[in-house]
């Protein structure tokens, strides 16, 4: 080997070292996940290995926030982050725990439900690691994770993934998606095991509804959807009445008793709970867009979008103006409202009353136009 | 266990590419030695 050899070979492996400096310092701040203020009926917060301690000192942990209002009440549970590239889910959570008022009941919220899957993202898509909001107490930044539990905490992924205990066989890489994993088991891998913690929750605080807050690709036919397991239909439908007279279009969907793993299934088989799902629209969840940008992602503009809506593509409406994240986060809150407003004249003697949280007409409908995608939901954070 | 495996396996990897890269005579082949080290010794770290 040569000087010159080697002196080349120095100088490649000073930059490789550079870029795995620079690339590492990057990756190691994505496990830094920003967390909710703690609103006006926070009472506690809890990490969900409180209720299964085999989540103990895993990635996988994550903060459950107790509301409790003064009276007794029944009890609800909202689900955030279950997909951890869905913000308008876990901004949905945040909102709740910084606005929500309890008066009655106890709402448990949890803001990643998939704490693994918001300390990575997906570099292959293009995708954002974060975004910023201008908020009450100045400029917060959120994370933009992925769609699965971090690889680093959980593989390899099986080349087909058989659910438990349905036996349902599906891609491998679907391992790592916590709405596959349900019920969970105990004994199994970390997504199985946080799905499993969240139906201890259930089980234990006799959980009597529970949200799970998403948002999908505008090509997928399950948007602006409710999905509900049987035994929550009747409470689905009332709501749902109720929010198409919100201004909301919202359909409803039974959830399908042979596709398990999903909240809307196992958690309704599994636990007493109503389970309910909720979809809303965002490009950046589809395969149709263009660059994944912020704009895209918070304000849900794209003009790829735009131009499938002309192809008659898209199950919802797309035009220029997007699905901003007012409107998917309003759709969410809103649908909490309505559901369990319906729950509550289905169980008076274990009614859940808060009021406080933006719904969606604070949050989209009377909002400055020029605010949306980001500025005016800021302004409901602390 | 097989985390444990397989990071050896990792670090052996990196250890014929650092190889590699020092033996080499053609810059080109250096240059891509250096950039394959980059996931390695992330993936080594546990880092990505």
């Amino acid at each position: 080997m040569t000087k010159k050899n080697y002196i080349s070979a120095a100088i490649c492996l000073a930059v490789s070292v550079a870029i795995m400096i620079s690339t590492s310092i990057n990756f190691l701040a994505a496990r830094e996940v920003p967390m909710p203020k703690e609103g006006p009926s926070v009472v506690e917060v809890k990490m969900l290995s409180d209720w299964f301690d085999g989540l103990k000192d895993t990635n996988g942990d994550t903060p459950v926030y107790v509301l409790k209002g003064e009276k007794e009440g029944g009890s609800a549970l909202v689900l955030g982050g279950t997909h951890a590239n869905e913000p308008s889910g876990y901004m949905s959570a945040f909102t709740f725990i910084e606005t929500a008022v309890v008066e009655a009941g106890t709402i448990y919220v949890i803001p990643y439900t998939n704490h693994s899957a918001m300390t990575h993202n997906d570099p292959g898509e293009g995708n954002l690691q974060y975004f910023t909001l201008q908020t009450k107490s100045g400029e917060r930044t959120f994370r933009f994770g992925s769609r699965a539990t971090n690889p680093i905490d959980q593989w390899p992924d099986p080349d087909v993934y058989v659910h438990y205990p349905s036996n349902q066989q599906l891609s491998g890489s679907e391992t790592r998606n916590i709405n596959r994993g349900y019920p969970g088991r105990a004994d199994g891998n970390l997504t199985e095991r946080m799905a499993y913690g969240v139906a201890e929750l259930i089980r234990a605080e006799n959980v009597g509804i529970t949200f799970d807050l998403h948002e999908a690709s505008p090509e997928y036919p399950v948007i602006h959807a409710t999905v509900a397991h049987q035994d929550a239909m009747d409470i689905a439908s009332e709501g749902c009445i109720n929010l198409l007279l919100s201004g909301i279009e919202m359909s409803l969907e039974v959830s399908p008793t042979n596709f398990h793993g999903l909240t809307h299934r196992e958690l309704g088989d599994y636990t007493d709970t109503m389970a309910i799902l909720m979809e809303t629209a965002n490009a950046s969840q589809g395969r149709l867009r263009g660059a994944t940008t912020r704009e895209q992602v918070l304000g849900g503009i794209d003009r790829f979008y735009v131009i499938n809506e002309g192809l008659d593509m898209l199950y919802v409406p797309y035009d220029e103006t997007g699905h901003p994240i007012e409107e998917r986060c309003g759709r969410h809150l809103q649908g909490v409202y309505e559901y369990i407003a319906a729950y509550n004249n289905a169980n008076p003697d274990d009614a859940i009353l808060y009021s406080g949280v933006p719904g969606y007409a604070e949050l989209f409908l009377n909002a400055d136009p020029a605010a949306l995608g980001g500025a005016h939901l800021g302004s409901f954070l602390m | 266990m097989i985390t444990i495996i397989y990071r050896l396996l990792v670090v052996y990897v990196i250890g014929l590419v650092g190889w590699n890269l020092f033996t080499e005579k053609k810059l080109t082949a250096q240059m891509n030695c250096a950039m394959v080290l980059i996931p390695l010794v992330l993936r080594a770290l546990m880092i990505k």
